[in-house]
């Protein structure tokens, strides 16, 4: 049996800053860095350079749904171990895959609606978010509507989770790769021990930072390091602090099920836990290829913030100003929400 | 006898209706008809467009573009890079631009052999008369 520490992993951001400037400072970055890796083992198809030790501290707002892992871990005595050599007794997820229609672009899908109109949501937000929620819809309403994805950016984890279109598993002992067709956006799941990125390299990243491990048939994946971002189009947002575990298993031949429970310090008084579902793809000839949005992307955002078309045979003139990379997507709405997020966070410094 | 294929065994549209932006250009709640012939059809990602020529009672042509999903949307609905080729006549149900321009959001399409193309299969077929 594989035993699982479930001891203090976590740094406050704080702190997780120190010890990098003590790397820096002390000239031993190199070789401090590589002292955190593992080597590669036998039959691991993952890079050597980026497999960081299975205790690596992570930032403390991530303490609660990191800790809800190691006990799923832990009760599936660290997981079942799958090697090249024992391939054929993983589970079989080919074929080509979209999310269930009848759940729509819900993040969950017990959330009501009528016709285009959304019920309330399911999530339990903070009152700053809930607030952001409901300026969200009335600017909705009111048309003024804009989604990342006009410009051509990827819609990133955990909204990637709600997105149709066509989708792949592949399936390997060290790394589950679970692939959207659309912005051929990729989530790499990496189950070969590894631990989460040090603080020290990490940087929000568009579909997370994900580990995992098997519990026989079923995956379980726990991600953190994502960008801020919205659940879906007229859904909740979520700050860069959120974080998710995942079970992904197959309920039969043509369904695969993913539990999501959701922790967001800033955005969640408590997690919200969804159940989503993707269904075979039977449709000859449906393949993933290449997806290329500018390719006759002709979306522009408008003064009001809403969203707009240039028809064919039209000329506009369009005011651009320089694109401030991990904001100028954002609604001004969601500008203020996550500039008050990291407010909040350098005052409690 | 007109060939009537009206695919509703997907429900693939309805959840992907302009997925890559907001809706809020069109008028959900009216739609048109409008009948004329194809002069081109963009089979791509992130939208395919139908661009259809339609005359007027003045005589004079003007384009019409009509927006739906990417291809391997449009095939769980049968509709292949083929199917609508520059000079087919077609009969096309949209929800129109909320600013009046020539432009919407394809419903279905109907073929001058009577073929309909419901893009959105889980509601009832809008076959254009």
């Amino acid at each position: 049996m594989k035993k699982v520490s479930t001891g203090s992993r976590f740094c406050s951001p704080g702190v997780c800053r120190n010890a990098t400037l003590v790397l820096l400072t002390g000239g031993l970055a190199v070789t401090a860095a590589a002292q955190t890796y593992l080597p590669r083992e036998p039959g691991s198809t993952a890079n050597t350079w980026d497999k960081p030790a299975p205790d690596t501290p992570i930032p403390s707002y991530y303490r609660d749904s990191y800790q809800a892992y190691l006990k799923m871990k832990a009760a599936a005595h660290g997981g079942t171990q799958y090697l090249r050599t024992s391939y054929e007794k993983m589970p079989d997820w080919s074929g080509i895959w979209t999310r269930a229609a009848s759940e729509g672009l819900k993040f969950d899908p017990k959330q009501t609606s009528k016709g285009f109109t959304p019920g309330p949501t399911t999530a339990d937000l903070t009152p700053r978010y809930k607030a952001a929620l409901q300026e969200k819809l009335r600017q909705v309403a009111a048309g003024n509507e804009w989604d990342q994805l006009s410009d051509c950016l990827p819609a990133g984890y955990p909204r990637w989770l709600t997105e149709p279109f066509l989708r792949e598993f592949i399936v390997t002992p060290s790394e589950t790769w679970w692939v959207n067709e659309q912005q051929s956006e990729a989530r790499r799941i990496y189950t070969d021990g590894r631990g989460h990125i040090p603080d020290a390299e990490a940087q929000p990243l568009w579909d997370g930072d994900s580990i995992g491990f098997w519990d026989g048939q079923t995956l379980v994946v726990h991600t953190i390091r994502v960008t801020h971002g919205e659940y879906q189009r007229s859904q909740p947002d979520y700050s860069s602090q959120t974080s998710t575990v995942e079970r992904i298993h197959q309920l039969d031949h043509d369904t695969i099920e993913d539990e999501v429970t959701v922790w967001d310090p800033k955005g969640l008084r408590t997690p919200w836990h969804v159940v989503m579902h993707y269904k075979r793809v039977n449709t000859a000839g449906s393949r993933i290829d290449m997806w290329s949005c500018e390719t006759n992307n002709n979306v522009v955002r408008t003064p009001t913030g809403g969203s707009q078309f240039i028809l064919k045979g039209e000329t506009v003139t369009i005011q651009r100003s320089y694109k401030e990379p991990d904001t100028f997507y954002l609604t001004e709405a969601q500008k203020k929400l996550f500039a008050e997020d990291d407010a909040l966070d350098a005052a409690k410094k | 006898m007109n060939k009537i294929l009206i695919i509703c065994c997907l429900t693939a549209l309805t959840g992907a209706a302009l997925a890559h932006h907001s809706a809020a250009m069109f008028d959900l709640s009216k739609t048109v008809t409008v009948h004329g012939t194809v002069k081109e059809f963009q089979y791509t990602n992130p939208h395919s467009w139908l661009q259809v020529l339609v005359v007027g009672s003045d005589g004079k042509a003007v384009e019409w573009g009509f927006e739906t999903e990417g291809p391997s949307t449009l095939l769980r609905v049968g509709i292949k890079a083929k199917t609508f080729l520059p000079g087919d006549k077609v009969s096309i149900v949209a929800n129109p631009m909320r600013d009046g321009r020539p432009a919407g959001a394809w419903i279905s399409a109907t073929k001058a052999d009577g073929t309909v193309y419901n893009l959105r299969p889980n509601r009832p077929a809008a076959a254009a008369r």
